[in-house]
């Protein structure tokens, strides 16, 4: 009785130890205080979880009452520690390995989701590729460790002290309550419109997946029976999906000068992949989305040449010579010349900051 | 509004649709795992004073939002949910490419990594 009491607080409860825990986590405090908000951040996360799923059989009447399904949950509490963990660790690097854990299991949840191109896509580009890039960058701005101040426990001042974090949780325990209310609440307007998908509306989509994938389907068919054709029923479609959610495709057998037809019922197993489904999604449903991501991945890397490039300082004569003009003072090739660097400048500030060395350029200010 | 109590209701029964293709308690999982890991994000994103930090919590948000396209994608047995992802991860590798770029070119200018040397240009 008292559970089912403070039930419609349950998630903003659950919410509100979790933002404690986090604070306990982010203060720069002994091992005793972080022990303490770990098991509160712990504790409030598995209970918003468990808030969250209790709202939900309640909604489904208890039709859909079944066991929380194990390892996706372990998978998220580590995926929610490693977060925490993250923005709360001192030294950068190990906060890069802890989002690294994050990234894995989160790729465990989507396996449990069925996901498994994007399950691997994402260890591969994001703990590969993105995140050695992370790393790089750490260890080449790496402040050297006579420049720390108040050397603790590792790390530099201002990766120890965190920024206003009692603003921060206020806001983000705000952004849970509401998150949490309109995506969990049985009263939400989303729970109500959006209906998830049946197993005969899988079945549907499936079959009608592969039904786009001509070439798939023939050589499915020709697999299923050797020298078949398909051929549209009654209805124009080429696969006929039932109510249960079963699937079948009609076909015109040639078998010497015999010419039969039959109808040959598919099993899960001729259903489109999960790679082949998203990639008949991408370049089906999204193709000028696909256009436009390799246009910014182009500019991506021209912007990181430009920021990249080292700086050379021209003089006037050399700059009328790569304009393809005559150099006006023949005595002294290359003038120190003030008048074409300036710190300040806005129209070239990409060009005119950086250099590999940092003592090299004059941009200093 | 904010902080509306979730009121008990239980008179709406939408299984008689039949049977799910995802276990709801999967999907309301993976869901409260998404929400969780944006505003522990949002929260990182704001406590950081170190440049790369607040990027990679940048990073962590944008992992939310990934598993909760994936979610939904399962949901409503959609895959469009899936190629957004894709996007996704387009969006992240650019950011990386051209933010790490900046943070370095930065880094050399003031030798520290603290968002806080960088204050002048919030003009107040």
């Amino acid at each position: 009785m008292p559970l089912s009491a403070i039930t419609p607080y349950a998630l903003h409860i659950a919410a509100a130890i979790g933002a404690l825990g986090l604070y306990l986590l982010i203060r720069p405090g002994n091992p005793r205080v972080r022990t303490a908000g770990t098991l509160l951040g712990v504790a409030g996360a598995a209970l918003f979880v468990a808030a969250a799923i209790r709202g939900l059989n309640r909604a489904f009447d208890g039709s859909a009452a079944g066991s929380l399904p194990v390892v996706p949950a372990v998978m998220g509490l580590i995926a929610i520690a490693g977060a925490a963990r993250m923005v709360t660790h001192p030294k950068p690097v190990f906060a890069a390995l802890y989002f690294i854990l994050v990234v894995v299991s989160t790729a465990g949840m989507f396996l449990a989701l069925q996901a498994e191109f994007m399950a691997f896509a994402l260890i591969i580009v994001y703990a590969g590729a993105i995140l050695i890039t992370y790393m790089f960058v750490l260890m080449l701005a790496q402040q050297s460790p006579t420049e720390s101040v108040g050397d603790v426990e590792g790390g530099t001042n201002y990766d120890r002290v965190p920024r206003e974090p009692i603003a921060a949780i206020a806001v983000g325990f705000l952004l849970l309550a509401t998150l949490g209310d309109s995506l969990f609440s049985t009263q939400s307007e989303l729970r109500h419109t959006a209906r998830p998908a049946t197993v005969t509306d899988a079945a549907e989509r499936t079959w009608r997946e592969l039904e786009a994938m001509p070439r798939r389907l023939d050589a499915t068919v020709s697999k299923l029976r050797a020298g078949a054709v398909p051929i549209p029923f009654a209805d124009g479609r080429l696969i006929h999906v039932a109510k249960d959610g079963s699937a079948m495709v009609h076909v015109q057998v040639a078998d010497g000068g015999v010419v039969s037809f039959l109808d040959l019922p598919l099993s899960d197993d001729q259903a489109p992949t999960n790679t082949q489904s998203v990639g008949l999604a991408l370049v089906s449903s999204f193709p000028a989305s696909l256009e436009l991501a390799s246009v910014i991945l182009l500019m991506a890397m021209f912007g990181a040449v430009v920021l990249a490039r080292k700086q050379i300082e021209l003089g006037d004569d050399e700059r009328r010579e790569a304009a393809g003009m005559r150099r006006i003072s023949m005595d002294d090739p290359d003038p120190p010349s003030s008048s074409g660097f300036t710190s300040g400048g806005s129209t070239s500030s990409a060009a005119t900051v950086g250099g590999t060395a940092p003592g090299a350029g004059g941009g200093r200010s | 509004m904010i902080l509306r109590p979730a009121p008990i209701l239980a008179e709406t029964a939408v299984s008689a649709a039949g049977v799910y293709a995802a276990s709801p308690q999967l999907l309301q999982l993976s869901l409260a795992v998404s929400v969780l890991l944006f505003v522990i994000g949002l929260v990182g994103f704001l406590t950081r004073r170190n440049m790369i930090m607040m990027f990679l919590c940048t990073e962590l948000m944008m992992q939310a939002a990934a598993l909760a396209f994936v979610t939904f994608s399962r949901m409503h047995m959609n895959t469009s949910g899936q190629v957004f992802v894709i996007f996704i991860l387009t969006v992240a590798a650019a950011e990386a490419a051209l933010a790490l770029g900046l943070v370095v070119l930065l880094y050399r200018k003031k030798e520290t990594l603290s968002i806080e040397a960088w204050s002048e240009l919030k003009e107040c």
